[in-house]
């Protein structure tokens, strides 16, 4: 019985580390322009695609490289670039989806379609690009089981946790003690003032969605560890069920979207421990309904408030 | 002049709120601009500050020198950064989610005069020493009054040299109103601070300034001397109760 009890524990915490990981990114776009990105969720998607090339490429499968890299060392280098390459996506839909928008000053709805958009042309692109076959993530990490009484937990899974939580960390150091998250904070509470400040606006917007597009690509490269077989609508479901997280914590709160994503994690497998696992997703949606139903603004959130 | 108005005319979408004003403040002046609600005091302010369409007005005609220099195609972050004019606007636009001295200390966020910030944080905290009482409470706890000197504390605080105030007295107590005009005539003669002032309050406007402009609905009507226009019947009539 307790084995079963942790072995559900550290699953709820493997699933709420993605749904976490992704969002926080939701969550720091909300905060900024007060714009649901729904592009997001295809943002982790694209991460796990640009992981998949950028380690078999360093793996030597394309004959790029006269030689084949070690697999600790593929993967050294593919957290860093594949960051780098899926933010350089993130941003490059905020300048040619977002910003021209922004600039005609355009009703937030239309800004949400644009984002819907946005996502449903990456998923087909990549359908379009890459064909309908799905690619198998090579294994940059050896797997090891570890067995402790009759629970069993493989390195790979503790390792997105903690990646998890870490990267969360870091977050939060860069939101609540530099001075571009205090920035960043200042434009969701009140847009017109920052750059009266001096502050460049899209400077900062910029910098958002470089930090929400990372984030969701070490999502991408956890899940593909995890789950090693990618294909073009892998980030339509976990993008909503991440973008519902954010929302039952508080959107307007990082605080609030990652303990989101851990509650999402845990209603999931406790329904499964006691369901069908048909009923997953009905009565996990349900569950936070109720949630919300009970403090629309989320666990985190408040309302905010103006002074005459 | 330091700023120079040249026949401006701005317009929201395709209503014209400012007829081609032209006015102008020199170095270390205090001008004011009085005038009813409407009449496009804040509009002028905005102009000045670049704040971008569509929340901002378009230029449609005219020009904006500062120093000799047209700032029309200067960014918003740049009219701060780069020619050191800074706004505390009408409404306050404290970032309320943030402390006050964060408040504060994001102000300084483009500055390039590090070594000089410290001694801002002095001025500001003499001036205002509520704010210091108050420097590690979230700023949307503050009262109204303490929230204004925030606004005006963080325009000193991007180290700008040239002011622009929308109704800084606007929800004082009037204690506070005249602590406030007294801070800021030290600045003034101390700092040599140009301030550019809008003010409901006319009578106190025209007390504290130098010049003043009169506008009404997007013209300006008359200009002259602070004494000039307090004793002008149409002034007299029209803004300082007969």
């Amino acid at each position: 019985m307790l084995e079963s009890v942790i072995q559900n524990i550290l699953n709820a915490l493997q699933w709420g580390s993605y749904y976490s990981l992704i969002a926080l990114g939701y969550c720091l776009v909300y905060g900024v322009l007060l714009l649901i990105n729904f592009a997001h969720g295809d943002i982790f998607m694209v991460g796990a695609y640009i992981a998949f090339f950028v380690s078999t490429l360093l793996l030597g499968h394309y004959g790029f490289l006269p030689f084949a890299l070690p697999k600790g060392l593929v993967l050294a280098l593919t957290i860093p670039l594949t960051m780098f390459l899926t933010s350089c996506v993130g941003v490059f839909i905020e300048r040619v989806a977002y910003r021209p928008l922004r600039r005609k000053g355009a009703n937030r709805l239309y800004v949400v379609i644009t984002a819907l958009m946005a996502g449903l042309i990456l998923e087909n692109g990549n359908l379009a690009l890459l064909g309908a076959s799905r690619k198998n993530f090579p294994e940059l990490l050896d797997k090891t089981v570890y067995t402790l009484g009759s629970v069993a937990f493989t390195n790979v899974k503790i390792i997105v946790i903690l990646a998890a939580f870490l990267v969360f960390w870091l977050l939060n150091f860069i939101v609540t003690k530099t001075k571009i998250g205090m920035a960043m904070r200042a434009i969701s509470y009140d847009r017109f003032a920052v750059p009266l400040m001096g502050i460049p606006v899209d400077t900062i917007i910029v910098f958002t969605f470089v930090l929400g597009s990372s984030m969701a690509a070490i999502a991408g490269i956890l899940f593909a560890m995890s789950y090693p077989i990618l294909d073009p609508y892998m980030g339509a479901m976990v993008g909503w069920k991440a973008f519902i997280a954010a929302v039952v914590g508080g959107i307007g709160d990082i605080r609030g979207a990652f303990v989101g994503g851990f509650i999402l994690g845990f209603v999931e497998i406790l329904v499964v421990a006691f369901f069908p696992s048909t009923f997953r997703d009905l009565i996990a949606f349900t569950i936070l309904l109720i949630i919300l139903s009970i403090k629309p603004t989320g666990i985190f959130g408040v309302a905010k408030t103006t002074k005459i | 002049m330091l700023l120079e108005i040249k026949n401006l005319r701005v317009k929201y979408g395709n209503i014209e709120a400012l007829h081609g004003i032209s006015f102008g403040v020199k170095k270390g002046e205090i001008v004011t601009l009085i005038g009813a609600n409407g009449a496009g005091k804040t509009t002028t302010l905005h102009t000045i500050t670049r704040v971008p369409p569509p929340e901002g007005p378009r230029v449609v005609e005219g020009d904006i020198l500062y120093k000799g220099q047209s700032m029309l195609k200067v960014e918003p972050h740049d009219v701060v950064q780069k020619l050191k004019i800074a706004l505390a606007p009408e409404g306050r636009h404290i970032f309320g989610n943030l402390t006050v001295e964060e408040n504060l200390k994001l102000a300084t966020y483009a500055r390039k005069d590090v070594e000089r910030i410290p001694k801002d944080y002095e001025l500001v905290y003499r001036l205002f020493p509520r704010l210091y009482e108050r420097r590690k409470q979230r700023s949307e706890s503050l009262s109204g009054g303490e929230q204004q000197m925030l606004a005006v504390g963080r325009a000193l605080m991007t180290g700008a040299n040239f002011l622009l105030l929308d109704e800084p007295s606007m929800g004082l107590a009037p204690l506070l109103m005249y602590e406030m005009f007294r801070a800021l005539k030290e600045l003034n003669q101390k700092e040599g601070i140009t301030i550019l002032l809008i003010e409901q309050n006319a009578k106190l406007a025209l007390e504290f300034a130098h010049r003043g402009y009169v506008l009404d609905t997007g013209e300006i009507v008359l200009a002259g001397d602070s004494k000039e226009l307090m004793n002008n019947p149409e002034v007299k009539k029209a803004y300082l109760g007969g």
